[in-house]
């Protein structure tokens, strides 16, 4: 089928990489069900598909997490069967991947990360730490990456950062074929710009990459050609020439998609939360204030989008006024004109105040627990004479919840852990709902989410809006912020560089304010 | 890690797995029946060593009683376990608050019900003083542990003047050696299998209403007559050596009152929370300093309640009383299935440990086994437990 065209269309059609008829069982679940996959070296190849569809699976086969012999058919590295038993196995063979989730030793610097087990050494086994440190800034220099001091500790750079270091890690390597899985979603938008662009100049120098996205922009600018897999299957593999993003959309789903946004209109009424003069001090410096002297107001109604780069404290001024952040903070508030005192998330949430974090793993979920406690767990009072639970009425209520979020799991009490991304986040939003806030700060609300969930948690918050509740929406993703906001804050290095009303805006003029180019703030 | 949050169709535990590997996953599941199994197993083995004699009610009475103080460390144990602390502190505690309960009955000559009275609230003292170190100065459980352990024994020390103290009022003596009529354990019996019926009747209609799942008739039935089966055997045998003993029935009311706690309350439920991931359980607008204190707290009640029926049994304030309790019961809540990681763990679960390890205790005395291989062999059960239990959970602890 369409396999036949796309080979034909690359010429000189030597592969790197030729997968043939992967399938994965887990019991009798097939997650990869027959699956070929084809690289080309100096080729990008995308690899797209909804949470769940098997794209990861299919790339720990690869990689050797799922050992030679677990799973059925053929995979050829220039022709030569890889059987690949442990992901060393694999990065022998050239074969490098770049993990959603970072896998980044924190307390060791980013020299130490980037030769891990792989170090450079002296006589008797010291570690020579002249020539790794050279080596290093090297990589980091080849890929364009400034600000990165080597001998730093990675703990000290944000996600974006560390996930560059991480592909530093992977040229060090020597890995002919580079697998990213999710690269960008944790960057700010320059700093994607800077991973496409390393991404083709590693297609330059011959190095081949698979690229795992749910933003089918990037996608569409870096891939010559696309895989589509949709519940372990292979659906197609076409040239990026003869697609649209839209069409991969379709292929991806299975339906054709509405638009993303679906704007409902509403109405915005009053001043609901006034917060004067927040400023967070750094955790592990406090000479430096990340968020300095913010104020901010949100109305009934309103949907507040806060954009920026990464490190501009957005995340630190919106965990501040939750009572969350981590560090030292000072802040006035003011909820429907009266001053309230939240030092506390326990303080906000009765303030009526309730915010979805941003790590969904690290602060979201409470893993081992069921997907229904999970939800009930900010409001379980209320399901409570005396501290003693109800069991039937939480039952009934997170029953009620899940159906009318839409959250899927084969039983309530099934560990969220073992849920998609998507499913966890529209849990965990569930969660935070519970409580009915005035005000609702959701910090990238779609982070790792699949298609679909995303525009059910996209209709969600318009509902929510239209019904009166004040959303605060922290984004990475410079459309989804286009998308949601009624009006725009842009942070940069802890204060705010612009506040835009959302009526024309474009994603220049964010960017525009967030790199704090005067000129462009003015035409806006 | 990452195969269950990120593919997410993960295989969600139907019926899709082979015979043994079947066997292996109900076994994880109703990790308590294999402990059970185990307990049984130990049973039979001292029962043919010593002919028989293990097994006869008078030494199943003492194994019962022998049991009840480290269980009742257990049972507060387990909760700072599932909240994913520590406490190192309690076998001194309960050294130290035996001896304060000793001082007040012998040399202060209070009345029975003011020295418990005092003893347990000085227990829930000691215990929301640790809680503060670790919640609200933010030391390590381990550490406020290990100091508590070397600071409550010299207390102590200094406390008994380092001599016994002795002897105990008559009354009470009976905390920790009293028997209460057969009749009286009879109608115990009959009222909790009685309650047990109820809670199940009502179980079921309830979820019958919300259309939930009810597992078979016949399921409930069989656990309702096993359940009557062993209540009335464990009542029948205690009550042919005097009756049932008065600390082991206080450790079965603390067990139901434990288990109420973990699986019926909000404070439970947070305590689970907490141990699994606290960030988002702080972040869900919980205060878990709260939550942790009480938990500390109530490890320093359940240090008092032990530290009582120690120093009863004994007739005795001692000032070596206590010493490796601490280790009996964190031993106990981890082969009753509690995780390092802390957010996994049951209060029964605990108690079955804590029943492992007195059966071995006792009947290894009983054979006579040296004191140095009692270790060795409980050292080597503890840690073949919990590997038994990490291989049938699939490595995921």
């Amino acid at each position: 089928m369409a396999t036949e065209s796309a080979a034909r269309a690359g010429e000189n059609g030597d592969c790197l990489l030729d997968m043939r008829g992967i399938r994965k069982m887990f019991g009798s679940f097939a997650a990869v069900d027959g699956v070929d996959l084809q690289v080309r070296a100096g080729e990008c190849l995308g690899l797209c598909g909804e949470n769940g569809a098997g794209k990861s699976t299919l790339m720990k086969v690869l990689s050797g997490v799922y050992p030679y012999g677990s799973y059925e058919g053929e995979i050829l590295v220039d022709g030569v069967p890889l059987q690949a038993h442990t992901v060393a196995d694999s990065e022998r063979a050239g074969i490098a991947i770049i993990h959603q989730e970072l896998m980044l030793v924190p307390e060791l610097s980013v020299t130490e990360n980037i030769f891990l087990g792989r170090e450079i050494r002296r006589f008797g086994g010291l570690m020579d730490y002249p020539a790794m440190h050279q080596r290093a800034e090297a990589l980091l220099r080849e890929l364009g990456i400034e600000g990165i001091n080597v001998g730093q500790q990675v703990l000290h750079y944000g996600s974006g950062h560390q996930q560059l270091i991480e592909i530093a890690k992977a040229l060090s390597k020597e890995a002919r074929l580079i697998i990213f899985d999710e690269p960008s979603s944790s960057l700010t938008a320059t700093e994607t710009r800077t991973l496409l662009s390393i991404v083709a100049d590693l297609k330059r120098r011959g190095v081949a990459c698979v690229y795992i996205s749910h933003k089918l922009d990037e996608v569409a600018e870096v891939c010559d050609r696309i895989t589509v897999i949709r519940d372990g299957k292979h659906i197609g593999t076409r040239s990026m020439a003869e697609l649209d993003t839209a069409q991969i959309v379709t292929m991806m789903v299975g339906r054709e998609l509405g638009q993303m946004f679906e704007r409902k209109p509403h109405t915005i009424g009053e001043v609901v939360l006034e917060a004067s003069n927040v400023t967070c001090l750094d955790v592990m410096n406090p000479k430096r204030k990340r968020v300095d002297d913010v104020s901010l107001q949100v109305r009934k109604g309103e949907i507040l989008g806060i954009a920026g780069l990464i490190g501009a404290g957005r995340t630190e001024l919106v965990s501040a006024i939750y009572g969350a952040y981590p560090g030292t903070w000072s802040a006035e508030l003011r909820i429907e004109g009266k001053p309230v005192h939240i030092r506390s998330p326990q303080a906000a949430v009765a303030a009526g105040l309730c915010m979805v974090p941003e790590d969904r793993k690290r602060d979201g979920i409470v893993p081992l627990m069921g997907v229904g406690p999970n939800i009930t767990l900010s409001v379980l009072d209320h399901y409570a004479r005396g501290g003693v639970i109800d069991g039937n009425r939480e039952a009934h209520a997170f029953h009620h919840e899940m159906k009318r979020l839409n959250v899927r799991a084969s039983s309530p009490m099934l560990p969220i852990a073992s849920l998609s991304g998507g499913n966890q986040q529209k849990a965990v939003l569930t969660r935070m709902l519970m409580p009915d806030p005035k005000i609702l700060i959701l910090d990238e609300p779609t982070r790792g989410v699949d298609v679909g969930a995303k525009q059910e948690i996209y209709r969600l918050i318009f509902d929510l809006a239209s019904r009166g509740m004040a959303i605060i929406v922290v984004s990475s993703e410079m459309p989804e912020v286009l998308g949601l906001s009624d009006r725009v804050l842009v942070m940069a290095d802890g204060r705010i560089r612009g506040d835009f009303i959302n009526d024309g805006l474009r994603q220049e003029d964010l960017l525009a304010a967030a790199l704090e180019l005067p000129h462009r703030i003015d035409n806006a | 890690m990452n195969a269950s949050v990120n593919v997410s169709p993960a295989p969600s535990g139907q019926n899709r797995m082979p015979g043994s590997t079947r066997v292996r996953q109900f076994f994880s599941q109703y990790k308590i029946v294999a402990l059970l199994v185990a307990v049984a197993l130990i049973w039979a083995y001292f029962s043919y060593a010593t002919n028989g004699a293990f097994l006869t009610s008078r030494n199943i009475s003492n194994l019962f009683r022998q049991m009840s103080i480290t269980g009742m460390l257990a049972l507060g144990m387990v909760f700072i376990i599932i909240a994913g602390e520590i406490d190192l502190s309690v076998g001194s505690l309960l050294g130290l608050l035996g001896g304060v309960a000793a001082i007040l009955d012998i040399s202060q000559h209070l009345p029975l019900p003011v020295t418990i009275l005092l003893v347990l609230l000085l227990g829930a003292l000691v215990g929301t003083f640790n809680g503060l170190w670790v919640t609200w100065l933010r030391v390590p459980s381990f550490i406020v542990g290990l100091g508590g352990m070397l600071a409550y024994r010299g207390a102590l020390l200094g406390a008994t003047g380092g001599s016994t103290i002795a002897p105990s009022s008559d009354a009470f003596v009976v905390i920790g050696q009293g028997y209460v009529s057969p009749a009286t354990g009879n109608v115990l019996a009959v009222l909790i299998l009685a309650l047990l019926a109820f809670v199940t009747w009502r179980r079921r209609t309830a979820r019958q209403r919300l259309e939930l799942k009810v597992s078979p008739v016949w399921m409930d039935a069989a656990k309702l007559v096993a359940a009557a089966v062993a209540l009335f055997v464990f009542v029948h045998v205690l009550n042919d050596y005097g009756g049932i003993p008065v600390p082991v029935l206080l450790l079965l009311g603390l067990l139901a009152v434990f288990s109420f706690i973990a699986t019926q309350t909000v404070f439970g439920r947070h305590i689970y929370a907490i141990g699994s991931n606290i960030e988002a359980t702080r972040l869900s607008g919980i205060n878990v300093d709260r939550v942790r204190l009480a938990v500390f707290a109530l490890m320093g009640v359940m240090c008092a309640f032990a530290g009582l029926v120690n120093t009863a049994r004994l007739a005795a304030g001692s000032p070596s009383a206590g010493i490796n309790g601490e280790l009996d019961a964190i031993a106990a809540c981890f082969i009753g299935g509690a995780s390092m990681r802390g957010g996994v763990g049951t209060v029964h679960g605990a108690l079955v440990g804590v029943l492992v390890m007195a059966s071995l205790d006792n009947g290894m005395s009983m054979i006579d086994v040296d004191a140095y291989w009692q270790m060795i062999v409980k050292g080597l059960i503890l840690v073949l437990a919990v590997w038994a239990d990490v291989v049938s959970s699939g490595a995921r602890r």
